[in-house]
């Protein structure tokens, strides 16, 4: 079988919920070794959110819990323990990547801030997700994905009708951003390791990331310079119609008609009705000028048509209309069948259970879920307790690799304390669950072991 | 296209002055190559095959049409990392979908969950999924520079935007998976139904709100105690996330009631202090002046060539070691003599004579 693209890459997982959760699976799903760490008894929070079978409650059962960690294996340790916490410090010493979510305060306490981290493992590259970032007056706050989202501006901007709320996005929307927004910086901080002699910390602020690249990118420019701003309106594009949702016999349509052939195909699917023709409709800032008058005629068309039938006739027509899918819809296309999208996982307490897959297809490295997600605590047995693998066994390999190339960030070694310090977890890791170890690894630990 | 978009810069109608989307080009060069013209088609092989990787968002098999296919690139090019980011993907019955960035979200199921609560699906009224698409293709492409650093080997990346963007839909998929329910809007209610409160409130002022979420009875205590522990928020059951759930519309009301009329900042910072998640709902303007946005310098003004000063996102990820120094986007075809004389050797008078023939232009 194909190895994932990022085999060899050993990832810990800290924290509670969707961001961290979703970022350490994209790792996972595509051949890194991820092991999640969660609080014994318990485990994490979104074991208990369901969806589960039939509505009833069971720590093994969650959906959510589910998608968000295929691949990844399930160590149960409690921070709040020493001997626990001593533990998870000496797979971080051993580890490539650490993704992690929690508040500041508490990664103070349990002595995980960045510095701290950074002294323990300087090769380390540390990904902070939090929804206000690690800095500036709002870092000390709580904060949930709701509150992320609605600081970035998508929402007073984007979504919703005036005078009436901002809305979410319908799902995590800021959790799951900042988890890519994550993913891709910290990857790059994998890969940029040896030309920039270390790892290094990443402080990613879901909130920031999409006030900054969803927001900001086409608003900031034309505010800052002018002084204009907008707000949301509840129609999709105000300056150009057709251009919204619109309900039909059996649902909603995305109806988009904006170019001078989408509106001609449109109005030849629609059987080129005599209003069609009106002066007030011919191009498309008129039409939206006109928009009061123009969407009663088209739903006026759409009220005994199919969502699905609109939608092919359109398409066929050169005409970017799309079916409003439900998620069942959107789920049982044939497209995402024949495209492999789909797939199903065993579980010994869900059975089979299909999931979405890889998120992007990789023909030379296959990725997408492997395993179903772990039960709590599935391989704690196979972490060794503190200080039991040897301080014997030589420097860790990936610490090796940085030693010439690295001087001033690996100078830092000196001032971490042998014990937390000690060697061996990288080799420990590298043997313990050597099928995802990476080449390198192996060949240190030949040099390692003389 | 985006370069055509207003505002300009200082007002000037111009493609190098278009403000609203320098910053996602932030820090690129740019050529120019006529690729209709075989000329520039070699040029473009020549180019890659200096290059290790190749992005493009053309619908599929355009590429093919160009001659500049990854069979074709490869040629030039054996360990090259090809990124094609269509619609829907390179292949399937529906992968010539016609949509748009703030459409294709539909085909998901995503959009359906976005709207009032038991209302019609709200539009999302621009494209979530591009600058999703894009952050998120460069992890696509730095998983396959990694599988290269191991195996010497390049690839194509299939990289469809419905699948990426359907990953948002995860838990509610599952939903569908195991139950066989369909989602559907639920305003700002938590889409797992495990905090109450939790939504956005009117505060003092034009469109101003602030968003209060509690996922634990301990911040509802302190949500009761900040607002006085009103008579309504002792009644029997409210202490348990299921008792606030069953009276959510009326808790909401409540709430909305008592921020009616208070500055949005100073009731954030206060519910902050007492122990809640609260925070202001942003306009477009707000972010520019927000203090935490400000001091995590996330926006940056910057000097355009043609001497204007400029707005853009700056590096919203903070590094501790290599954080990027953020420029301004290209002129069109500023990097036509660099890229084409000092990295591929043309000589003058070829480069000339290409220009004057418009295959570079």
């Amino acid at each position: 079988m194909s190895r994932g693209a990022l085999a060899g890459i050993r990832v810990i997982e800290l924290g509670e919920g969707v961001s961290a959760a979703f970022c350490a699976k994209l790792f996972a799903d595509y051949g890194a070794l991820v092991v999640k760490v969660e609080p014994p008894g318990r485990g994490d929070v979104t074991r208990t959110w369901g969806p589960f079978p039939g509505d009833v409650p069971h720590p093994e059962k969650s959906g959510t819990y589910f998608f968000l960690n295929t691949s990844k294996k399930s160590v149960a340790l409690d921070l709040e323990v020493g001997a626990d916490l001593a533990r998870v410090r000496e797979l971080i010493a051993g580890a490539d990547v650490l993704i992690e979510n929690l508040p500041v305060s508490e990664l103070e306490r349990y002595g995980l801030d960045p510095a701290s981290v950074a002294a323990l493992n300087p090769a380390l590259v540390m990904i902070s997700i939090t929804p206000f970032g690690h800095t500036g007056p709002y870092a000390g706050w709580r904060g949930h994905d709701l509150n992320a989202y609605h600081l970035s501006g998508a929402s007073h901007r984007y979504c919703g009708r005036p005078g009436e709320a901002p809305l979410e996005h319908g799902t995590f929307a800021a959790d799951f951003f900042g988890a890519m927004t994550a993913a891709a910086w910290g990857l790059a901080a994998v890969l940029g390791r040896e030309r920039v002699g270390s790892g290094q910390h990443l402080d990613v602020s879901s909130a920031e990331a999409i006030a900054a690249a969803f927001v900001g990118g086409q608003n900031i420019g034309g505010y800052a310079q002018d002084g204009k701003w907008e707000r949301r309106t509840g129609v999709g594009m105000p300056l150009g119609a057709p251009a919204t949702i619109l309900p039909c016999a059996d649902g909603h349509v995305w109806m988009l008609a904006l170019e001078p052939g989408q509106w001609n195909g449109l109005v030849e699917v629609m059987g080129d009705p005599e209003w069609a023709q009106l002066d007030m409709f011919q191009d498309m800032f008129q039409r939206a000028q006109n928009s009061d008058v123009i969407y009663p005629f088209i739903e006026e068309w759409l009220a005994d048509k199919s969502k699905f039938d609109v939608m092919a006739r359109c398409q066929a027509a050169g005409v970017p209309v799309t079916a409003v899918f439900l998620v069942g819809e959107a789920a049982e296309q044939e497209h995402l069948k024949e495209r492999g999208y789909l797939v199903t996982l065993d579980h010994p307490d869900l059975g089979r259970v299909r999931t979405l897959g890889a998120p992007f297809k990789l023909p030379a490295s296959p990725g997408g879920p492997s395993r179903g997600a772990p039960r709590l605590g599935e391989h704690t047995a196979e972490v060794p307790a503190s200080g039991s693998e040897g301080r014997r066994q030589g420097v860790p390999p990936v610490r090796r690799r940085f030693r010439r190339s690295a001087p001033r960030a690996c100078r830092s070694r000196a001032s971490a304390s042998p014990t937390s310090a000690g060697c061996g977890r990288a080799r420990w890791w590298a043997r313990r669950w050597v099928s995802s170890a990476p080449r390198s690894s192996r060949s240190s630990r030949g040099r390692g072991s003389t | 296209m985006t370069r055509q978009l207003p505002p300009f810069g200082e007002g000037v109608r111009d493609p190098n002055r278009s403000l609203s989307n320098h910053a996602c080009w932030a820090g690129q060069g740019s050529v120019t190559l006529n690729l209709k013209k075989p000329e520039a088609r070699r040029l473009a092989l020549d180019l890659v095959a200096t290059c290790d990787v190749v992005i493009e968002n053309f619908g599929p098999g355009v590429m093919n049409e160009l001659e500049l296919g990854y069979d074709a690139l490869r040629r030039v090019r054996p360990d090259l990392v090809m990124f094609s980011m269509p619609a829907a993907g390179l292949t399937g019955p529906m992968k010539d979908i016609r949509t748009y960035g703030l459409s294709l979200t539909s085909t998901t199921g995503l959009d359906s969950l976005v709207g009032y609560l038991g209302g019609p699906p709200i539009p999302v009224e621009n494209a979530f999924s591009d600058p999703l698409n894009g952050i998120f293709g460069a992890f696509a492409i730095l998983t396959a520079l990694h599988h290269r650093a191991a195996t010497g080997q390049g690839q194509h990346i299939d990289y469809s935007q419905q699948e990426a963007v359907m990953q948002l839909v995860g838990p509610a998929f599952l939903d569908w998976e195991l139950n066989r329910r369909e989602g559907g809007p639920l305003g700002n209610r938590h889409p797992r139904a495990m905090a109450a409160p939790h939504g956005v409130f009117p505060c003092s002022g034009d469109d101003r709100w602030i968003s209060i979420a509690c996922s634990s009875d301990a911040e509802w205590k302190a949500l009761a105690a900040a607002m006085g522990s009103p008579a309504w928020s002792a009644a029997a059951g409210l202490g348990s996330i299921a008792g606030r759930l069953a009276h959510l519309d009326a808790i909401h009301e409540h709430v909305a009631a008592w921020t009616q009329g208070q500055d949005v900042n100073a009731l954030a910072a206060t519910l902050q202090a007492a122990g809640v998640a609260a925070a202001p709902v942003l306009s477009v303007a707000d972010l520019l002046h927000d203090p935490h946005l400000t001091a995590r310098g996330t926006f940056v003004e910057v000097t355009h060539p043609l001497g204007f000063r400029e707005t853009i996102y700056g590096a919203y990820v903070k590094m501790s070691v290599s954080q990027p120094a953020v420029r301004t986007g290209p002129m069109i075809g500023q990097d036509n003599e660099r890229v084409f004389r000092e990295i591929l050797g043309l000589s003058d008078e070829r480069y000339q004579a290409l220009v004057d023939a418009q295959i570079i232009f």
